[in-house]
C-alpha cells in the first residue's frame, strides 16, 4: 500500500505547490499595486507547455537534465513525512534520515546542471556557477541549525525531530530558526538571495535552453519541491503537523513569511550574497549553536 | 612471526596480518591490479616496473609490521622508490620539493620512533602506549608533533602539502591513480596505528582535518589542470579522514571513506589519464564538448564524481554519512558543520570537473574528431564503478569486516542487521531503498515523459543554442565556462583562503635557510688554513669542557 501512500503525497504536492505558486504571484503583485493572473494560471501553464511544439534538444544528457531534477524533488519529498506521527503520508521516511534529506535537497540541481552544460549555451554555465556558488554559502548556517537541533533532540530521525517539541524549535532557539531563515529564503529562490532570472522564464537561472515540455517539466518540480521545503522547515522548527488542517496552515505562514521577504528586497550579486551569508546569518547561526547546546 | 635482529636480544622485529592489515593490503592489491590494465597503453622501461613493484612490495611491509622499525623501514623504502618512480616525468623543482618533504616526515619519524624506544626499548606496537607513558610531559608533547608531522606530510594537510599537487600533476599519468588512491593512504594507515596504539590527539587532528578540507576544496575550485583538481580534491577528502579520527569512535567512518575515496580516485584519476591520452591535455580551458564522442568515459566519470560528491545515490554517501554521525554522536557540532559546508562546496569543482572536460563546447577544432578511449581504460573504470554501485546499494554489506578489525582493536562494532541498512548510533538509512525509489521514480518520469505527444526535436548543430538574439558561429567563444569559480577570489573571506600562505612560507623559509648557509660560509670559507685554525679552537675548547 505504500504505492498507493506514494502517489497521494505526490498528488498532494503537486496541487499545493501549484496552488502556493499562483498566490505567491498574486500576492507579490499586490505589493507592485497590480493585480496578479488567476490563481490556476501557472498550473494551466505548465500542462499547457507539456504539450507544446517545438522545443530543441541537444542530446540524451539534455534530456536527462529536467527528469533527473523532477526525480530529485519527488525522491525528496517521498523522504520527509507529512505528519509527525502515523503511518499515513510517512512516504519511504522510514528508510532515510535528515542527512539524507539535506543531499537529496541539492541532487536536483546537480542532475539539471549536467543537462544545461550539455546544451552548450555559456549563459545556462554562467546561472549554474552563480546556483552553486550561492548554494554552499547558502547551506552553512542552514546545516549548522539542522545540526544543533539533531544534537538536541538526540535523532536524526524526522518525524522524531518534529513529534519532540514541546515549544516549537523556532521559539526555544530563536537565533538558529533565524540563521536557517536567511538560508530558506535562498532555498526558496526568493530576494536577496535569488539567482539572476525572471522566477518563471528562466528557471533558477541556468536554464534558458529549456523550453516547451521540459519547462514543463521544470515547473512541475518546483511546485513539488517547493512544498517538500516547506515541510522539511515545519518539522524541524515548528513543531511538525497531525493533521492537513496543521500543515496546510504552517507552511503557508511560513511561505507568507518568505515570499514577503522576497517582494520587499532587492537583489544581491552573488559574491555579495555569498559574503552577507557567509558573515551574518553565519555568525547568528553559530552564536545560536553555542547558546543552545552549552551545558 | 618474530625475529630478533643481530643477535640483539631487546629488538624484535614482528610482522602480524591483523584484519586492519589485511583491510589495507586488500587495497594495496586492487589499486595495483587496477592500475596495471593501463600498462599496455604506455610505453615504460624496464626499472619502472621494477620500482612499481618495489613500491608495492614497500607498502605491504608498512601495512603488515608489528613494530615501528620495519614500519620506518617500509616507509623509507616507500619514499626513495616514489621518489625514483616520480624522477621519469617530474620537473627538478618538483622533484626537490618531494624529497625534501619525504625526507623531513622520515627524519622526524625516525626521531619519534627512537624516543619511544629510549623509555622502554621495544618498537613493538603492544608496547608503544607504555613506552610513550613513560616519557617525560615535554617529550611526550614533542614525540606527537614530530609524529603528526611526519604523517601530516604525507596525507598532504594543509600546511604540509606543498609537494604533493606539483608531484600528482606531474607524474606518469598510470602512476597517478596509484599515488593518490594507495600512497597516501599509508599516511591514514600511520595515523590510524597511531591513534589506536598510542594517544589520540583528539581536537588537533579535528581542527587540522577541517581546516584541510576547507582550504583544499577552495584551492581545488580554482584549479584549470583536471590533475591538479584531482589532488587538491584528494587533500581535501583525506582531510575528512583526518578529522573522523580525532573522534572516539571516528574508526569506522576513517575505514570507509578509506575505502571509498581509493575506488573514486582510481576510477577518476584513471579517466583523466584516458581524456590525456586521446587528447594530449590536461587543462579545461583547452578541453571540453567531448560528451558525445566518449560517451562511455562520461558516464564513468559522473559515477565517480556523483561518489566523490557523496550524492545519496552511490557509496560516497554511505562513507559520509559515517563520518557524519561519529562526528554528531561526539558532540563535535562546529566541526561537523564546516565539514558539511567543505563538502557542499565540493558540488563547484565536481562541477567544473565533468564541465570542463566533456560538457560545453570544444574549444579546440581537433577535439571533433577524437575517438573514445582504449578498453584498457574503459575495463579498471567500469570495474571500480560497480564496486561503487554495489556498496551504493547495500551499504553495510563491508560493515562485517570492519566489525572484525574494530573488535581486535577493542572498539564499540557498528550496529549490522542486514547488508541494505547502514546503522548508527543517531540515524540509518536503507541504501537498496534509496537508489530503488530513485530509479523507479526515474523511469516512471522518463516514459512518462517520453510518451507525450510533443516531440522535442533536434538541435541542428553545436550553433543551435539561444544566445541574446545573436548566432554563435566557429570564431564565438562558447566554453569559457572551465573558468567557474573565479568570482570566488571577490569575496572576502574566501581570498583570504585563497592566498599561496603556506608557498609564502616555505619561500621565506628558504630565504632565511639560505641567508644562514651564506653567514656559515664566511667562517667556513673553505681556507686551508682557516679551517686548520677552526679545528685547533675546537679541540681545545673540547679537551677544556671535557677536562672540567
Amino acid at each position: 500500500m505504500i504505492v498507493i501512500d506514494l502517489f497521494l503525497m505526490l498528488l498532494v504536492a503537486y496541487a499545493v505547490g501549484f496552488l502556493y505558486y499562483g498566490l505567491y504571484r498574486n500576492i507579490t503583485a499586490r505589493f507592485q499595486r497590480r493585480f496578479g493572473p488567476p490563481v490556476w494560471q501557472s498550473f494551466i501553464d505548465s500542462v499547457k507547455f507539456f504539450f507544446k511544439e517545438e522545443s530543441t534538444s541537444h542530446g540524451w544528457m539534455f534530456y536527462l537534465g529536467p527528469i533527473i531534477m523532477m526525480s530529485g524533488a519527488i525522491m525528496t519529498l517521498f523522504f520527509i513525512p507529512f505528519f509527525s506521527s502515523g503511518d499515513s503520508f510517512s512516504g519511504l521516511s522510514a528508510y532515510g534520515n535528515l542527512f539524507l534529506v539535506l543531499y537529496l535537497l541539492v541532487l536536483g540541481p546537480l542532475g539539471n546542471a549536467l543537462g544545461v552544460g550539455t546544451a552548450g549555451n555559456p549563459f545556462g554555465v554562467m546561472g549554474v556557477t552563480r546556483g552553486l556558488t550561492r548554494l554552499f554559502a547558502m547551506e552553512l548556517p542552514f546545516y549548522i541549525a539542522v545540526i544543533a537541533i539533531m544534537s538536541l533532540s538526540g535523532s536524526a530521525d524526522i518525524a522524531t525531530i518534529a513529534s519532540g517539541q514541546t515549544t516549537f524549535n523556532a521559539f526555544a532557539y530563536p537565533l538558529l530558526f533565524i540563521g536557517a531563515l536567511f538560508s530558506f529564503i535562498g532555498m526558496m529562490g526568493q530576494a536577496p538571495f535569488d539567482v539572476v532570472g525572471a522566477p518563471v522564464e528562466v528557471y533558477s537561472g541556468p536554464a534558458s535552453e529549456f523550453s516547451g515540455k521540459f519547462l514543463a517539466l521544470l515547473m512541475s518540480q518546483s511546485a513539488i519541491f517547493t512544498f517538500a521545503k516547506l515541510v522539511l522547515m515545519v518539522h524541524l522548527f515548528l513543531g511538525g503537523a497531525s493533521g492537513f488542517l496543521e500543515l496546510l496552515l504552517k507552511t503557508f505562514v511560513l511561505f507568507i513569511l518568505v515570499i514577503s521577504f522576497g517582494s520587499l528586497y532587492g537583489r544581491f550579486k552573488t559574491p555579495q550574497s555569498v559574503d552577507f551569508l557567509l558573515k551574518v546569518p553565519t555568525t547568528i547561526a553559530v552564536v545560536g549553536l553555542i547558546l543552545a547546546t552549552w551545558s | 612471526m618474530d625475529l630478533t635482529l643481530f643477535g640483539l636480544t631487546d629488538i624484535v622485529l614482528s610482522l602480524k596480518a591483523t584484519s586492519l592489515a589485511n583491510f589495507f593490503a586488500m587495497l594495496i592489491s586492487f589499486s595495483f591490479v587496477m592500475v596495471l590494465f593501463l600498462a599496455p597503453k604506455y610505453v615504460l622501461t624496464k626499472s619502472f616496473y621494477a620500482l612499481l613493484t618495489l613500491l608495492t612490495a614497500s607498502l605491504f611491509l608498512i601495512v603488515y609490521s608489528n613494530d615501528y622499525l620495519l614500519f620506518f623501514i617500509g616507509w623509507e623504502v616507500m619514499s626513495i622508490t616514489t621518489y625514483f618512480l616520480l624522477s621519469f616525468t617530474l620537473s627538478k623543482e618538483a622533484l626537490h620539493k618531494y624529497i625534501i618533504f619525504a625526507m623531513a616526515s622520515a627524519l622526524s619519524l625516525f626521531i619519534a620512533i627512537l624516543m619511544l624506544y629510549s623509555t622502554n626499548h621495544s618498537f613493538l606496537y603492544a608496547d608503544a602506549h607504555e613506552s610513550f607513558m613513560l616519557l617525560t610531559d615535554v617529550n611526550s608533547i614533542l614525540f606527537v608533533v614530530l609524529m603528526l608531522f611526519a604523517i601530516f606530510i604525507k596525507l598532504g594537510t594543509i600546511g604540509f602539502h606543498y609537494w604533493l599537487v606539483d608531484a600528482y600533476e606531474e607524474s606518469q599519468n598510470l602512476f597517478t591513480p596509484f599515488l593518490s588512491a594507495v600512497v597516501s593512504k599509508m599516511g591514514v594507515y600511520a595515523l590510524i596505528i597511531f591513534v589506536v596504539n598510542i594517544t589520540q590527539p583528539a581536537y588537533v587532528l579535528a581542527v587540522m582535518g577541517v581546516l584541510t578540507s576547507i582550504i583544499a576544496t577552495f584551492k581545488a575550485i580554482q584549479e584549470d589542470n583536471a590533475k591538479r583538481l584531482l589532488a587538491y580534491s584528494s587533500i581535501a577528502q583525506l582531510g575528512y579522514i583526518v578529522t573522523v579520527l580525532g573522534v572516539a569512535d571516528g574508526l569506522g567512518g576513517a575505514l570507509y571513506h578509506s575505502l571509498i575515496h581509493t575506488a573514486v580516485k582510481l576510477l577518476l584519476f584513471i579517466n583523466v589519464a584516458g581524456i590525456i591520452y586521446v587528447t594530449g591535455r590536461s587543462k579545461f580551458s583547452e578541453l571540453g564538448g567531448l560528451i558525445y564522442r566518449m560517451p562511455q568515459s562520461f558516464v564513468l566519470l559522473l559515477i565517480g564524481i556523483i561518489a566523490l560528491a557523496g550524492m545519496p545515490p552511490l557509496g560516497g554517501f554511505a562513507s559520509k554519512f559515517m563520518i557524519y554521525t561519529s562526528l554528531l554522536d561526539a558532540k563535535y557540532l562546529l566541526i561537523l558543520s564546516a565539514v558539511m559546508f567543505s563538502s557542499a562546496s565540493a558540488f563547484i569543482y565536481v562541477y567544473k570537473l565533468i564541465y570542463g572536460i566533456y560538457l560545453g563546447h570544444p574549444s579546440n577544432k581537433k577535439l571533433e574528431s577524437v575517438k573514445e578511449v582504449p578498453l584498457s581504460f574503459l575495463l579498471p573504470q567500469y570495474i571500480v564503478a560497480i564496486v561503487l554501485v554495489v556498496i551504493g546499494t547495500f551499504p553495510a554489506l563491508v560493515v562485517p569486516y570492519f566489525n572484525k578489525i574494530l573488535e581486535e582493536l577493542n572498539l564499540t562494532a557498528i550496529p549490522f542487521t542486514d547488508t541494505a541498512t547502514l546503522m548508527t548510533p543517531y540515524a540509518q538509512y536503507n541504501g537498496f531503498v534509496v537508489i530503488g525509489a530513485f530509479g523507479a521514480t526515474f523511469v516512471l518520469v522518463l516514459l512518462l515523459f517520453v510518451s507525450l505527444r510533443s516531440k522535442a526535436k533536434e538541435a541542428k548543430d553545436r550553433f543551435d543554442i539561444a544566445y541574446c538574439g545573436e548566432e554563435p558561429n566557429e570564431g564565438t567563444h562558447l566554453h569559457y565556462g572551465f573558468g567557474m569559480g573565479k568570482e570566488l577570489k571577490r569575496v572576502g573571506f574566501i581570498s583570504v583562503i585563497l592566498k599561496n600562505s603556506s608557498s609564502y612560507f616555505y619561500d621565506f623559509l628558504a630565504k632565511q635557510i639560505s641567508a644562514l648557509s651564506q653567514m656559515t660560509r664566511k667562517i667556513y670559507s673553505g681556507k686551508l688554513s682557516l679551517n686548520f685554525n677552526i679545528a685547533i679552537v675546537f679541540l681545545i675548547i673540547l679537551l677544556w669542557w671535557s677536562l672540567k
